[in-house]
């Protein structure tokens, strides 16, 4: 009798020891680059080798950098392997690596959830095409390396006749990510829309921008508003679906979120930024990932005082 | 089609598989032990215990498991505890399962008719060993449809898991589509995967429950080749060796050295002012009785005069308001100044007093087969080995004439079948005392017969000394020493069958007895 129970459970146990035993070894995220440095000239420059020497506390690390990896050409798996992320703000990490001389893993997690995954220390930085408000910025201090330029995603030929975040918009649902900044702009043009007697302005929110992109494809949402490079990609990859209506231009900065306050690593992080800066190597990049409206900004910190 | 078959066969999404598992695995059976424990919790009498696993499932069943998640993920940080994210992912979903499985197995064990326990005590069985040999494999068979579909709920929600960077299948599938653009070959391919992986949870789950299923047991005979059963002149083989002239002779040869033997043995059980209420009812309002080795009394009375639970209390089936019961110096229940004792203690005074049981409907365990019931008290009591005490259960039922049906379940049995295997497996503990509370109250009438047979063999045979509440009064006249009448908590009159039931004094014992009488006739 009991062995009649017992064998099906020990079939089961068994099973579980096995998987469990696979999660102690395996597991994990993608792993980093390569060993060979690929910024040799960045890593040589007297600039970054005196900022190794000053914060030996990172030099030989594996810091994380939180993304949201759904944005070809600036973070996404790559297609060819897709156990590696690539884009610019991949690039831009792994650079300011090897100016510190630490080493970068990575955390795939939501839009929404970067912030408080560097809050509670699972992840050391975000570079994920994030907007340094001064909301965002209760949460961490940011550094800014380009300014925002925001375009808006339609479904080819414009149906509604979108303009920008304006009256246009009135009656249309705009797909968004959660925590995105366009969120509180569409939502305040809803107020204006209904103010006038108009029918509000909708949002539709999701995790990531495929989500996004499938909304306006399905016809369930009729624009998307976010970084006019990344709205460009998209459309460059649908263009008898896709289309790119205007350019809102937005206050913002896109930038690297460090935690508060802590003045080492982000004083160390805006000194190897400027570097790549001044080295050319972020045009080099924006290049690379085909960003080509970004505006290069120097860096200057967004922080809740 | 195609990109869809590249997409299924990818081994990027092929290793997500591969943690979407191990994400299931912590979350399954993390919550399966902890479901374990929390229902143990919640069934327990004690109410802080208890109070702490309801606030548990509140809590735990009462917040969407996305916030547990990431409540897990970045705010037990703060705590001072990180984790990784699949060991993250493998602690909220075994928190958030540990809630539904506690239900589950709480309500399999409930599920167990308490007949079940009481048997299981009444033989001895320690606490643990009722657990783990009666309720626990009844529950187990009872929750294994509920147990898989949790496990199947348990891998669709590790799905969730992707919000907090656990690089499972979902996870995958979102950075390949946000990646690729090809949006419905991979959520395709992935839902594929999905499905495969979730079949074999319920194809996993069906095969237990079929090796489990206990009306195939029957059938396959456990393991023998099924012994014919009683097909032509069932009455003959069934019927108990001891047959009606046989015993009807000895009673009338030794019915008067009987009555001077009993009279001359020594008290087996003493029954002292025994009283007992349940809520505000008073059921058992000072009860007096001794009973000597080798008498046989009958109880009679009434329904609701308090005969079973009479017998319920002398074995410690329940507990005695005040009062005093006695085996020969063993107060089953209590120590020697009446403090009550551990149930584990209970039952090996059980044991030691020599006390067996035998119920109104049976209790037969109900996944054991026949001969597997009578060896209960022998294997799980007496440690005697397996084999052995088989083989001393089927000597058992051959004296209860029911060789042929050892290997049969409960379910396929009679009533008085069952009937007859409840008897034989009171007598596996050879008991010096055996109670009998209405063995043929709830068999149909032609059943009835053979099962008094038994009992008479019982008494004529092995000189056993027995209490038997009973409503069959020719039985109570052919066997019994004493019969002892009671009515609403109290003995009303004892004596002698004839004097008892063919002179009662008390007018109660009058009406009651020409009622009885009258149905008979």
């Amino acid at each position: 009798m009991l062995n009649r129970l017992l064998r099906p459970a020990a079939l089961l146990a068994s099973a579980g020891a096995i998987t469990l035993l696979a999660t102690a070894c395996g597991g994990g995220s993608p792993a980093t680059s390569g060993n060979a440095p690929a910024y040799p000239a960045l890593a040589s420059s007297p600039t970054c080798s005196q900022l190794r020497t000053q914060n030996p506390d990172l030099a030989g690390k594996t810091l994380t950098n939180a993304i949201n990896p759904h944005t070809p050409g600036y973070e996404s798996i790559s297609v060819s392997d897709p156990t590696k992320y690539e884009g610019f703000d991949i690039d831009l990490g792994e650079a300011i690596g090897e100016c510190l001389g630490f080493k970068v893993s990575y955390l795939p997690v939501a839009f929404d959830a970067m912030l408080p995954t560097l809050q509670s220390g699972q992840a050391n930085f975000i570079i994920s095409d994030i907007y340094a408000t001064k909301e965002r910025a209760a949460s961490a201090d940011f550094i800014t390396y380009s300014k925002v330029n925001d375009g808006v995603l339609v479904a080819a030929g414009n149906p509604k006749k979108l303009t920008g975040i304006d009256d246009s918009l009135c009656g249309t649902t705009t797909a968004l990510n959660k925590g995105f900044v366009e969120v509180p702009l569409v939502d305040a043009q809803s107020a204006k829309c209904q103010a006038a007697g108009k029918p509000p302005a909708q949002t539709a929110l999701f995790d990531n921008n495929a989500d996004c992109v499938q909304a306006i494809l399905s016809g369930r949402a009729d624009s998307y508003i976010n970084d006019v490079n990344t709205v460009a990609r998209f459309v460059k990859d649908q263009p008898d679906k896709l289309a790119r209506a205007t350019a809102v231009t937005l206050p913002y900065s896109i930038g690297i979120a460090v935690p508060k306050g802590q003045l080492p690593i982000r004083n160390a992080f805006t000194a190897a930024l400027t570097e790549i800066q001044k080295s050319g190597l972020q045009t080099q990049l924006s290049k690379k990932w085909e960003l080509d409206e970004s505006a290069i900004e120097a860096p200057s910190l967004v922080t809740a005082s | 089609m195609e990109s869809f078959l590249h997409y299924l066969s990818m081994p990027y999404l092929l290793t997500g598989i591969l943690i979407t598992l191990q994400a299931t695995a912590l979350g399954f059976f993390g919550g399966f032990a902890l479901g374990l424990l929390l229902a143990g919790m919640a069934l327990s009498r004690n109410r802080v215990v208890s109070g702490v696993a309801r606030t548990y499932s509140v809590i735990f069943r009462g917040t969407p498991l996305v916030l547990q998640l990431v409540f897990v993920f970045t705010a037990l940080p703060h705590a001072g505890v990180v984790l990784s994210p699949i060991m993250a992912a493998g602690v909220a979903l075994a928190a958030n399962e540990a809630t539904f499985f506690a239900e589950i197995f709480r309500s399999a064990v409930l599920g167990v008719d308490k007949g079940q326990t009481d048997a299981a005590r009444a033989v001895g069985l320690r606490p643990g060993t009722v657990l783990r040999r009666i309720i626990g494999p009844q529950a187990a068979r009872a929750a294994i449809p509920a147990i898989g579909s949790e496990a199947v709920s348990t891998m669709k929600n590790s799905a969730l898991a992707s919000i907090i960077a656990v690089p499972e299948l979902t996870l995958r599938s979102n950075q390949l589509a946000s990646a690729t653009f090809d949006y419905f070959s991979i959520f395709f391919a992935s839902g594929v995967m999905y499905l495969i992986l979730t079949g074999a949870i319920t194809g996993l789950q069906l095969t237990i429950e079929r090796a489990l299923d206990l009306s195939r047991v029957g059938r396959r005979g456990r393991g023998r080749p099924a012994v014919p059963s009683t097909v032509n002149g069932a009455s003959v083989i069934e019927t108990p060796l001891a047959t009606k002239e046989l015993t009807a002779t000895r009673k009338v040869n030794g019915a008067v050295s009987r009555a001077e033997a009993v009279g001359r043995a020594r008290v087996a059980l003493t029954i002292n002012d025994v009283h007992k209420a349940f809520a505000d009812h008073e059921v058992l309002r000072g009860i007096d009785l001794e009973i000597r080795k080798g008498e046989v009394v009958a109880l009679l009375g009434p329904s609701g005069s308090g005969k079973s639970t009479l017998l319920r209390l002398i074995n410690h089936l329940e507990t005695l308001d005040t009062g005093k019961i006695s085996f020969d110096g063993i107060e089953v229940g209590y120590r020697d100044a009446g403090v009550p004792l551990p149930e584990r203690e209970v039952a090996r005074q059980r044991v030691d007093a020599g006390v067996g049981m035998v119920f109104q409907h049976f209790n037969l365990f109900g996944h054991l087969t026949a001969r597997e019931n009578v060896a209960v008290p022998l294997r799980w009591v007496h440690r005697v080995p397996k084999d052995e005490a088989l083989a001393a259960a089927d000597h058992l039922l051959g004296r209860v004439g029911l060789s042929a049906r050892g290997h049969a379940l409960p379910r396929q049995l009679s009533g008085g079948q069952q009937q007859r295997v409840g008897i034989a497996r009171a007598l596996a503990g050879r008991p010096q005392v055996l109670l009998l509370d209405e063995p043929t109250s709830a068999l149909d009438p032609e059943l009835v017969q053979e099962v008094l047979e038994v009992v008479r063999s019982l008494a004529v045979d092995d000189g056993l000394t027995m209490l038997i509440a009973t409503h069959q009064l020719g039985f109570a006249r052919d066997v019994a020493d004493r019969v002892v009448f009671m009515a609403d908590g109290t003995v009303l009159e004892q004596g002698p069958p004839q004097q008892v039931l063919d002179n009662p004094k008390h007018p109660t014992a009058v009406r009651f007895l020409r009622a009885v009488h009258t149905v008979e006739v």
